[in-house]
């Protein structure tokens, strides 16, 4: 291993009301592979994404090959040699993999471009990659592994030393997690500085050589990845102790309401089968990409399925379409608060009605005015959202009684289950604890209740039972009393073995 | 790739963008012309050709600047309001004895600074396309009416001739000067689209802002750049309008942004960016010349003319999204 090609000293970043990076210290030496480790949220991609001049950092240095360098944008970055390989594959789908490779820097021979030549020197890469690919194809005709590979062929016709891969391995199957290390380490013997994002804990033993870890925006140590073990690196990242304050109420366990059998929808849902009982909360761990989401809303019919059947008190109901689910009882307030779970150009009482427009017009579908008001004023009493007026358009809601709005709309109908997805996600810590509090009072009533949550501390304090999610599958069930973060690490981690 | 080369070649011509659509466009405007010319065998003559082809330049000409904006993923709605401008400008100037040349240039110079207005506020104030472009066709139709304070010009006169026959009413190597400019557009154009470095960022960036950002595309000189196209394009229809006529005339290429996205759309170009190729837009701009043409013949009224091409309009993007849902499909 070489020369540090990499130093960042003291980098702060931060985002409106939060501390994305505190005073973080980072580097990287030419021929060594870095696993950058931490949570959801830990500062790693922010930290990435200022190396390669996507986002500006607030303060601190950056010396690249022993240079300070003042500011980086993406042009800079690529001259500086840098080159990032995004999570979320970042191509024109319409041109071709040589159109995409030399995108910005095409070769041009008096002013007219040379496609000729610029599919040579593609294929001239894909060789040194020891791939086989036609670079006339066009860039949304191919996989994603595919588009990966053809993102690390950009990376090196920029000449890049430097190449972060976010979560390179996350889209692709084990044989091309193999291609992909073989390239890597073909890499590193050239002298390439790599950093490796990845949640997959398990691969690193085949190509790391040194790990990094952060937590919550701050730098917590490097080591050799020799001198290490895995649970050493799950307690640094978990870290924290839980200090939260978690309203949690005692559980009267009733019938069973919910069960999911064999459900399947894409590569992220994989046999998943479930249970809810009234008054319980389940909570669904796991970490990014694990398929959550994606369970909640194939179970609320948002998306397709291949196969899967859901029992409501026993019996068996179709779920197809949104509508299925909320006529069997099913709500799901998703995470993507303005773009799922609210009209937010709409007014509150508007929002509140939408679901309910059933319950609310006559026969005739003319709306009963009166009606809508009641149930408007009753919904902002129980939930508590504080507002001006109900006219006002949801949009001028605090983050927290958005939330509260996407939740309590569904719940002037007789729910039997309600699905959270993220419901703290970006409120602060006392919109939190309201929201804590409206979860406790639909258990109160007897409903069940499933929700997913990044945040360890919510799904170990709020939770009775704990179905913790990986590549698609439900790796472990937990009740909340045999539950540690640790223990849920592990499992959230545990892949297929590849 | 692994399969063998020769289907190969084949498919990939096909797949390139949007080849597909152009062959199947052009199939449709083989049928079209037999039909017309089953319909009348006076079709077929020369000086039916000759007007039909002089029918097809403007509309050629309009299309080739909508799909240079439509590519980048934006919309022009500018461009009839500039027509009509460039009429009533290049006209006026002429009816108060300017040199026609001179106010050729000058009306260009205006039309060029509505494009860049256009592509300025598309890209750099971040205004959507509908709305900017809405926007600046309303002025530019207003300065075509004040230009000559709310009244169509005088004829032009006859020290306008040479303009005239320029644009218009001449023939070289047997073909009408439009025939011509507009063929010479479409060659230029063509070329910088498909073989120069702005044409390949102009589809990067309509196929994907981001990424081509990320690659170092300068995106707001590129949109603008399409802009540009847009508006010289409808100039020189502008000026076309003028030579025909003889004068200027304050509505005039009202409603050709539309007809352009038509002559784009037609041919196979996507309104969502990223896709299309300046063959299939003179195939568009052929099949709606053709059918404008052919119905005409034909002794069909206007509002007939319409509603077969509304039609037209429909039924291409319909197929265009009906071959690429199978496509996904089948590739799932």
């Amino acid at each position: 291993m070489g020369n540090y090609i990499v130093e960042m000293e003291n980098v702060y970043k931060g985002f409106p009301g939060v501390k994305a990076l505190d005073n973080v210290s980072f580097n990287l030496k030419s021929g060594e592979v870095l696993a950058l480790l931490g949570e959801n949220g830990a500062g790693k991609s922010t930290l990435m994404k200022i190396l390669s001049g996507v986002y500006t950092k607030d303060s601190g240095t950056i010396k690249i090959f022993g240079e300070v360098i003042e500011e980086i944008n993406p042009v800079k970055a690529q001259e500086l040699g840098i080159a990032i390989i995004h999570q979320e594959l970042n191509m024109c789908a319409h041109l071709t993999i040589a159109q995409n490779i030399f995108l910005g820097r095409e070769l041009t021979n008096k002013g007219m471009l040379s496609d000729k030549e610029m599919n040579k020197e593609a294929v001239k890469i894909f060789k040194r990659l020891n791939m086989d690919m036609d670079p006339e194809t066009l860039v949304g005709d191919l996989s994603v592994s595919k588009q990966q590979m053809v993102e690390i062929a950009k990376a090196l016709s920029t000449n890049a030393k430097i190449l972060i891969m976010d979560e390179p391995t996350s889209a692709l199957t084990s044989n091309e997690i193999e291609d992909l290390f073989t390239i890597i380490k073909k890499l590193k013997s050239e002298g390439h500085g790599i950093v490796y994002i990845s949640h997959r804990l398990e691969e690193l033993e085949y190509i790391i050589d040194r790990v990094m870890i952060l937590r919550d925006g701050q730098y917590i140590l490097s080591m050799d990845y020799k001198e290490t073990s895995l649970s050493e690196i799950i307690s640094y990242m978990v870290g924290r102790e839980i200090t939260e304050k978690f309203p949690r109420i005692k559980r009267n366990l009733g019938k069973k309401i919910l069960e999911v059998q064999n459900l399947n929808a894409g590569p992220h849902v994989r046999d998943i089968n479930l249970s809810l009982y009234e008054g319980e909360i389940v909570g669904i761990a796991g970490l990014m990409g694990a398929g959550r989401t994606e369970t909640t809303r194939a179970l609320f019919g948002a998306d397709f399925k291949e196969s899967g059947k859901v029992f409501i008190d026993g019996v068996e109901v179709k779920i197809d379409k949104p509508i299925d689910a909320i006529k069997a009882g099913i709500v799901l307030a998703p995470e993507d608060r303005k773009k799922d779970g609210l009209c937010t150009k709409l007014s509150i009482k508007d929002n509140i009605a939408l679901p309910n427009l059933d319950i609310l017009s006559s026969k005739l579908g003319i709306v009963n005015r009166r009606e809508e008001m009641d149930m408007t004023k009753k919904t902002i009493g129980d939930l508590d959202i504080r507002l001006a007026s109900v006219e006002d358009n949801a949009e001028g809601l605090s983050g927290g009684n958005q939330q509260k709005l996407t939740v309590g709309k569904w719940l002037a109908r007789d729910s039997r289950v309600v699905i959270f997805d993220e419901p703290t996600r970006g409120i602060d810590v006392a919109a939190k604890v309201e929201i804590y509090n409206l979860m406790n009072e639909l258990k109160n009533q007897g409903i069940g209740v499933l929700f997913v949550s990044s945040e360890m501390p919510e799904i170990l304090g709020m939770s009775d039972r704990i179905l913790v999610m990986a590549d698609g599958k439900i790796t472990k069930e937990l009740d909340v009393e045999d539950a540690t973060q640790d223990i849920i690490l592990e499992y959230a981690t545990k892949f297929d073995k590849k | 790739m692994e399969n063998s080369k020769a289907p190969n070649r084949f498919k990939k011509l096909f797949s390139k963008r949007g080849i597909g659509q152009v062959v199947t466009v052009s199939l449709g405007l083989l049928v079209l012309i037999i039909v017309f010319g089953i319909l009348n065998p006076n079709f077929f003559s020369n000086r039916n050709i000759s007007n039909l082809l002089r029918q097809i330049a403007p509309i050629l000409l309009i299309g080739i600047g909508q799909s240079y904006v439509l590519i980048t993923g934006n919309i022009d709605l500018s461009i009839g309001s500039v027509v009509g401008m460039s009429c009533m400008i290049s006209a006026t100037l002429m009816t108060k004895g300017m040199n026609p040349w001179l106010a050729v240039v000058i009306t260009y110079i205006a039309s060029i600074a509505i494009g860049f207005l256009n592509g300025k506020l598309v890209s750099k104030a971040n205004l959507p396309a509908f709305i900017a472009t809405l926007g600046t066709m309303t002025i530019a139709r207003g300065i075509a009416q004040i230009v000559n304070n709310n009244y169509n010009t005088d004829s032009i006169g006859v020290g306008a001739e040479g303009f005239r026959n320029f644009f218009y009413y001449g023939k070289s190597f047997g073909l009408y000067n439009t025939i011509w400019i507009a063929l010479g557009f479409w060659i230029a154009f063509n070329f910088i689209l498909s073989r120069t470095r702005t044409g390949r960022h102009i589809y990067a960036v309509g196929s994907n802002t981001h990424a081509a950002h990320l690659s170092g595309v300068n995106i707001s000189s590129t949109v603008t750049k399409a802009y540009l196209v847009s508006s010289i394009c409808a100039a020189t229809v502008g000026l076309i309008t003028t030579a025909t006529s003889g004068m200027g005339t304050m509505d005039a290429g009202n409603g050709y942004e539309l007809y352009a996205v038509a002559a784009s759309v037609i041919g196979g170009v996507s309104t969502l960016g990223g896709q299309g190729i300046l063959l299939g837009t003179i195939v568009g701009a052929s099949i709606w010349g053709v059918l404008q043409n052919g119905l005409q013949f034909a002794g069909a009224p206007v509002a007939i003319r319409n509603i077969v091409i509304g039609i037209i309009v429909i039924i291409s993007v319909l197929l265009d999204i009906i071959v690429r849902a199978n496509k996904n499909k089948s590739r799932a």
